[in-house]
């Protein structure tokens, strides 16, 4: 584990530069790659890309982050090992790595959106009755058997529009 | 394939054929090594088991089947919440949501995953003909 | 203790459907009605939650225990049992009779 860890959040336009100068700096142990969504973060439905590099005897190590909508200049050029992470953050999370390879990873291509993000609805979720759904005085299949005047919940991971009023 | 015995009555085996896909496995080997059961070259009469123990996608189905067909007579235990219904995956579109939809299943063992002990019950009552 | 089982302890329960809206597996289903009681010196009925049952499928629980977690009345408990063994998978949807802690019946 290295000893200390620095964490930086950069514009994408500098991802590829701030990579450029952690490598000239010694930071040459390039860890991992990855999304983490963003959904209605500031209003939007972003996604925060994250690389973690250390210096060779793992003694220091840097997170950069940045924040993209759907594409990236792709680091592949400077850290030919971040293809992996680039098509795998591309499957998961639906970023696009400008000049990385498009080559699909584990997922065939296309098929669905992409998994890791919270905007993706699972449709098993809206087909199938919530059991939250009932109260007291309100049946699963939302049938009122009293003086129900309660808003009727949502099911958790499922957009209102997606259900039928 | 092996053949298990009952440490406590000898004269009940079982042919164990384990479909290790996913963490219910390690409760699995745990089971067959906690004392309970014996290896055994050969004797008894029990049926062949075959255990289903973890998450089968819908791209792992056919070869699922493929070695549940390749026992014909096999019983087919569904160890855990995975195999059973999809279990904590039952939400996700690749995973398939119980292998009762392809297989008849001699028995359901719950839990996610299922205790040790779980195992070596489901093993007396399939191999006794008690309930199955 | 083993944490093999999910035990309801009835006499407990208010209905407040907490376990069930945050079970991650969906599994837990509840059904009750209300009654209005009248307490003596009471200027109105007080509406009381009635427990009609309880069903616990354990065909799709993953133990998690969130819902011993979230409930505020200590209604749900890990317990020692376990469920049984089944080759009806109908069977594995358990009630409030079966889903008694050990040593209460």
């Amino acid at each position: 584990m290295p000893r200390s860890s620095t964490w930086e959040k950069v514009e994408p336009a500098d991802w590829r530069s701030t990579i450029e100068e952690l490598r000239e700096k010694g930071f040459i142990f390039f860890d991992f790659l990855t999304g983490v969504d963003q959904e209605n973060v500031d209003g939007n439905n972003a996604c925060e890309v994250v690389a973690h590099l250390a210096t060779k005897d793992l003694s220091n190590s840097h997170f950069v982050t940045t924040q993209v909508l759907d594409e990236l200049p792709s680091i592949t050029d400077l850290i030919p090992a971040a293809q992996w992470y680039e098509r795998e953050c591309t499957e998961m999370f639906g970023v696009k790595f400008i000049g990385g390879s498009a080559k699909p990873l584990l997922r065939h291509e296309n098929l669905g959106r992409p998994p890791l993000r919270k905007s993706t609805v699972l449709a098993a979720r809206v087909l199938t009755p919530w059991p939250g759904a009932a109260e007291p005085e309100i049946k699963e299949d939302g049938r009122k058997v009293g003086n129900a005047s309660r808003r009727r919940q949502r099911p958790p991971g499922v957009p209102d529009n997606w259900l039928q009023t | 394939m092996t053949r298990y015995a009952l440490t406590s009555d000898s004269s009940v085996s079982v042919e164990v054929v384990s479909a290790s896909l996913a963490c219910c496995t390690l409760e699995l080997q745990a089971a067959l090594n906690s004392g309970a059961l014996t290896r055994v070259s050969e004797g008894g009469t029990g049926p062949s088991v075959i255990v289903i123990a973890g998450t089968v996608t819908d791209a792992l189905v056919p070869s699922v089947l493929e070695l549940i067909h390749s026992y014909p007579g096999a019983k087919v235990m569904s160890f855990g919440a995975c195999a059973t219904s999809g279990g904590p995956y039952w939400d996700s579109p690749p995973v398939s949501k119980g292998i009762d939809q392809f297989v008849e299943v001699t028995a359901y063992v719950a839990g996610c995953p299922p205790r040790p002990d779980a195992f070596i019950q489901a093993i007396q009552e399939i191999s006794s003909d008690r309930v199955f | 203790m083993k944490h093999s089982f999910i035990a309801l302890i009835e006499d407990k329960c208010t209905s407040c459907m907490l376990c069930v809206r945050e079970c991650p597996a969906w599994c837990i289903h509840l059904d009750s009605h209300t009654v209005d009681v009248t307490e003596e010196g009471a200027r109105r009925p007080r509406k009381v939650n009635v427990l009609d049952s309880f069903e616990i499928d354990y065909s799709l629980c993953m133990y998690c225990g969130v819902c011993i977690d979230v409930c505020p009345f200590d209604a749900l408990a890990w317990d020692e049992h376990r469920a049984l063994v089944t080759n009806n998978r109908e069977d594995m949807l358990l009630g409030i009779e079966e889903l008694g802690p050990s040593g209460s019946s």
